[in-house]
């Protein structure tokens, strides 16, 4: 049981600067949703924007940021918040929803499997490291939502990208 | 800033490569390029100042402004000059001259749309709505309320009958103004409307802002079929249960409903939802039957018996725990219904909770306890040892039962790494909340006891499970907070940087290193700390303006009034205050009369005795007290107003002292300004700010120590305590007050002369002796061993490292007031000579305050020596100081290695502050012996 709403700035969330979320806030704002528990602590919260051109048929929604606390966990938190985030970009007319998601993060890509994702493509070196770590790949997964219904925007490519292909 | 301009004007062509020098970071050919151009034409202005941005970049910010102003003041209205000159005040922080700019740029060219707007963005910059609304409409000075709102309001209506309404942001904007114009009927029907149709982006838009005006409007019955409705959809929306519940209970009282009635409604209401709820087969929700705890602790609110009918509660919250009790959240849902349950059922609702678990047979030790067999049963186990600390079942054991407890956590937790073996660096391992859990109790012990090693053994077992998890911040939290309370801050360091606290929690949880960093002595650290506090606060305030002018362009009005709140959030917020006055301090403390003057230090800082940056009537407590997890019945909230006043109080007291110290810096230039100008009038200001400052003060060491008589002490995990007690109690306050007093005593001095002042000069040679005898009292109370091992067991004394910190700045602070008594006093005694020698006055005693001042100098001298002599044998002793000599009560190997790693990062702390310590006080001796007359 959780209080789902808007995201307003009285909230503390400290994973990125201030500026990276009100400019989200700014341009996106219905894409920036929050859960909250009983007891007012932030269970976790989702956030992300629309993009791309309905022309190339590439108009869709993307997640950019979803995290849940770890005491709010396997409560299917992160599950709800997908599907509002889809829900969303349904009503905006986005072709499919997509995501970036270390190909290391093994919990992450098999939940996103279960909502539904495939992997689209691999992007290579996508998350730079920093302490002499090699950088990472990530994996571009994608959904197809109802406007796509050959679902053709989520055949899998069949060579990785480099970052600076993505647009 | 190369992306400029579309047609072609010669002078962009001449004023290119400035620009690409400026661009590629290339400042001094920039500077070279931009004077040639000017030679050749002088009314260039746009080179001046792209020059002036050269000088700027440089470093040489007072030339850049120089110059900028020469510009500036000529009121430019090219576009050039206008752009150039934005990026200079942006750069140098001074967006307000930026408005001025555009402020003239408009009243020469009234009809440019773009430096309106222009204008219009600066306002939004520095945050002058007002004008903002000036800049877009009319000259009219009425306020918003009366004039800007009603007009927005007939505009859009206008736009609305000619059905011109098209885009959601507008219809958003629309509810906004008749929000804020209070037309909440006009407004619910906009948005249960045809318009209300286009609010289609955010989720449950409409619907919340139905409900929140149903909520203002009082219009019960349809706030109550609203949230019956969304509840039916979504039974799990928990904000949806506190509307039903609200409006309901507003119903019954407003007599709408029968009272018997009415509850009996929201009973079956909520039972219904439980039924629904029972009957599926997968993932039950939480909602519902938290939903009828919560209508119980409403019900027994109002004293209603029918509460009865629900159950009882803690065969309730047992039920519950069956159902969510492997749900690491199980613990935060019924802690906040923990209350309901009569303390005399505790014990058995905990047993049989127990009774629940499913543990296994397996028992590593003889006569040791059985452990879970897998992680939702660790999940269980764990919450119903979270719920017993909760319900302070723990709290009430004796020490035997408490160390009973930790056995019996400690080796959970170490059976419960099993689970996570493969668990990656940044994953929290399965049993963490144990090993937390033993250290709470571990300093229960160490509070009640007052048995040091049990804050050791905490510290050991913490270290130890930083070791399997290494990610965990409340290990860190918990450390963090025991090394301070043993008087060491090196081990924070590393411990805080690696929690890697972001931007707003420097504002948020910043006070846990704040408050401790200083006063323990480690001064470089505590530089370290205000400098990334601040760097986060004045970047912010930039941000912020940014996106709030976004947030225009992309037509999120709804964002803008949070944008703003969140700004004055972060303007006002205690912390920043204090940051910006301690690091002020800390730089006086560090080098004022060492690397600069005082004077120079103080004029660097921009600091005057008049100016008073804090918005004291609007500050805001931002601090997070609940950072660290707490099992502890219901503490800490209570302590934040007697904390906020306490931390106002000394806020109070540290920033007059700045102020004052300013106003001690004007003194021997008063001296000057009189002598040459014979400005009675500037003396007699200085003289009223410092006399008006120094009681201010005055009244300020009295309510503190009101206060500090009726302190009660916050829990170990409540807010920290300020320094204030700390402060009187070893005369710090007291002693800096009566130095501060010569302040005003010089300044009458100064009018006086030294023939006519004996009564004068007696007041202030006794202060001088009393001087000296409070800071002997000060060292007098910094005697004793920091750290000390007596049979075989180690016993640290942090006071004393504060007390040597309180020493150091009272220290100071005499030392700056003596240096300026020598600059007051020197002048007037030659004139004094002079005028003896033109009478032939052969009465050639010294006069009272000159041996005075002698006596001054002596006694310090003689306490600041002793202190270092006293300092010197505390390094010695630490030195010799074998920690690994020590026995340690029977732990195993590992743990014990634990305890001594600890033992020695505090031990290390220690001989750095001692060091960072004496090197300033050595530092200081050097000043007071030039310091004569």
């Amino acid at each position: 049981m959780t209080t789902l709403r808007a995201f307003t700035c009285s909230l503390t969330v400290p994973q990125y600067g201030i500026p990276f979320y009100l400019q989200y806030l700014a341009h996106w704002p219905e894409y920036f949703i929050v859960a909250e528990a009983p007891g007012g602590e932030l269970m976790g919260y989702i956030m992300g924007k629309a993009e791309g051109s309905v022309a190339r048929e590439d108009w869709h929604g993307h997640v950019t940021a979803l995290s849940v606390a770890p005491e709010f966990r396997r409560l299917g938190l992160a599950a709800k918040l997908m599907d509002m985030l889809e829900e969303i970009s349904e009503r905006k007319g986005g072709f499919f929803v997509d995501l970036f998601v270390r190909v290391s993060n093994q919990v992450a890509v098999s939940m996103y499997k279960q909502l539904g994702y495939s992997v689209y493509r691999t992007v290579i070196e996508y998350y730079s490291a920093s302490n002499g770590d090699p950088d990472e790949d990530a994996y571009d997964m994608r959904k197809a939502l109802s406007r796509d219904t050959e679902k053709r925007s989520i055949i899998p490519l069949p060579h990785p990208v480099r970052p600076e292909d993505i647009e | 800033m190369a992306a400029r301009g579309h047609v072609q004007d010669p002078n962009d062509r001449r004023l290119r490569p400035i620009y690409d020098y400026l661009d590629n970071g290339n400042n001094k050919m920039a500077i070279q390029q931009a004077d040639k151009l000017l030679k050749k034409h002088k009314d260039l202005h746009c080179a001046k100042v792209l020059k002036a941005i050269g000088l700027q970049r440089t470093g040489k910010q007072d030339e850049a402004f120089t110059l900028a102003q020469e510009v500036a003041t000529l009121e430019p209205t090219d576009d050039n000059s206008l752009q150039a000159l934005t990026i200079l005040y942006r750069e140098m922080h001074r967006p307000e001259l930026v408005t001025k700019l555009y402020e003239a740029a408009v009243k020469k060219v009234p009809l440019s749309e773009e430096y309106h707007s222009h204008l219009f963005m600066a306002y939004a910059r520095v945050g002058e709505y007002k004008k903002m609304q000036q800049a877009i409409s009319a000259q009219d000075e009425k306020l918003a309320q009366t004039m800007f709102l009603p007009l927005a309001e007939r505009m859009v209506e206008k736009m609305v009958k000619e059905e011109k309404i098209e885009a959601e942001a507008e219809v958003q904007l629309y509810f906004m103004i008749l929000e804020r114009l209070g037309k909440c009927e006009e407004a619910l029907e906009v948005i249960r409307g045809p318009l209300g149709e286009k609010l289609t982006s955010e989720l449950q838009s409409r619907e919340s802002k139905c409900m929140m005006l149903y909520q203002r409007l009082q219009r019960w019955p349809e706030g109550n079929a609203l949230a019956s409705k969304l509840l039916l959809k979504n039974p799990d929306d928990w904000q949806f249960y506190s509307c039903y519940f609200d409006s309901l209970f507003h119903l019954i009282d407003q007599s709408w409903t029968e009272e018997g009635e009415g509850f009996h409604l929201a009973m079956t209401f909520v039972e219904d939802r439980i039924k629904a709820e029972d009957q599926k087969e997968t993932r039950q929700l939480r909602g519902p039957y938290l939903g009828r705890l919560e209508l119980i602790h409403r019900l027994r609110e109002r004293g209603c018996p029918e509460e009865a009918q629900l159950g009882e509660p803690w065969d309730l919250m047992t039920q519950y725990f069956s159902q969510f009790g492997d749900k690491p959240c199980c613990i935060t849902d019924l802690k906040l219904y923990l209350h309901l349950m009569p303390p005399e059922q505790h014990l058995k609702f905990i047993r049989g909770l127990g009774e629940a678990v499913p543990l296994g047979g397996e028992s590593e030790e003889e006569g040791g306890s059985v452990f879970p067999e897998d992680t939702k049963a660790l999940q269980r186990h764990l919450c119903v040892c979270q719920l017993s600390r909760a319900l302070g079942l723990h709290h009430a054991l004796s020490p035997e039962g408490k160390l009973r407890v930790i056995r019996d956590l400690k080796a959970h937790y170490h059976h419960g790494l099993k689970f996570g073996a493969t668990a990656l660096k940044t994953e929290l391992q399965f049993s963490d909340m144990y090993c937390l859990m033993a250290a709470h109790v571990y300093v229960d012990l160490w509070k009640e006891t007052g048995e040091e090693s049990m804050a050791w053994q905490g510290i050991g077992l913490l270290q130890e499970g930083l070791s399997h998890s290494p990610s965990n911040a409340q290990f860190k939290l918990l450390l963090l907070l025991l090394y301070c309370h043993l008087g060491a801050f090196e081990p924070v360091v590393d411990l805080y940087s690696s929690l890697d606290a972001k931007h707003v929690q420097h504002d948020t949880i910043g006070y846990l290193l704040t408050r401790y960093a200083e006063p323990l002595g480690q001064f470089a650290a505590a530089s370290q700390s205000c400098n990334f506090t601040l760097r986060f606060f004045h970047s912010n305030q930039k941000d912020t303006s940014e996106y709030i002018i976004q947030a225009y362009k992309y037509g999120a009005f709804e964002k803008i009034p949070e944008f703003i709140a969140l700004r004055s959030r972060l303007n006002q917020s205690l912390h920043f205050a204090q940051v910006r006055t301690e690091r002020m301090l800390l730089d006086l403390f560090l080098e004022a009369d060492i690397v600069l003057s005082l004077e120079e230090s103080v004029k660097s800082m921009s600091l005057t005795p008049e100016e008073d940056d804090i918005p004291w009537d609007t500050l805001r407590d931002n601090r997070d007290l609940t950072v660290l997890t707490s099992w502890d019945p219901r503490d800490r909230w209570e302590h934040r107003r007697a904390s906020m006043e306490e931390e106002c109080l000394w806020l109070r007291m540290r920033s007059l002292t700045l102020r004052l110290l300013a106003a001690l810096t004007a003194l021997g230039r008063a001296h000057q300004q009189q002598n040459s100008l014979g400005s009675e009038n500037g003396v007699g200001d200085k003289a009223s700010v410092a006399a008006r400052l120094f009681s201010q003060l005055e009244q300020a060491l009295q309510s503190a120590a009101c206060l500090s008589e009726k302190r009660s002490q916050y829990p170990f995990l409540g807010p920290p305590s300020t320094r204030l007690a700390a402060a009187l109690a070893c005369g710090s306050c007291q002693c800096q007050t009566s130095a501060l007093q010569l302040t005003v005593h010089l300044q009458e001095l100064e009018t006086m002369g030294l023939d006519e002042s004996t009564e004068l000069q007696t007041r202030i040679c006794n202060t001088f002796k009393s001087l000296v005898i409070q800071l002997q009292e000060m060292s007098n109370k910094c005697n004793g061993d920091l750290l000390e091992m007596k049979d075989s067991r180690l016993k640290t004394q942090p006071s004393l490292l504060e007390n040597l910190v309180f020493f150091l700045e009272t220290m100071s602070v005499v030392l700056w007031v003596a240096s300026q008594c020598a600059k007051v006093i020197r002048p007037l005694k030659a004139s004094l000579q002079k005028k003896k020698k033109k009478k032939k006055d052969t009465n050639t005693a010294t006069p009272a305050v000159v041996c005075g001042f002698q006596v001054l100098t002596g006694g310090l001298q003689e306490v600041l020596s002793q202190v270092l002599e006293h300092i010197k044998t505390q390094e010695l002793g630490l030195t010799a100081l074998k920690l690994a000599s020590l026995t340690l009560e029977p732990h195993t190997q590992e743990e014990e290695s634990f305890i001594r790693a600890g033992m020695d990062k505090v031990h290390s702390s220690y001989l750095r502050s001692l060091q960072e310590l004496g090197d300033l006080l050595k530092r200081r001796a050097e000043t007071l012996k030039t310091l004569k007359i």
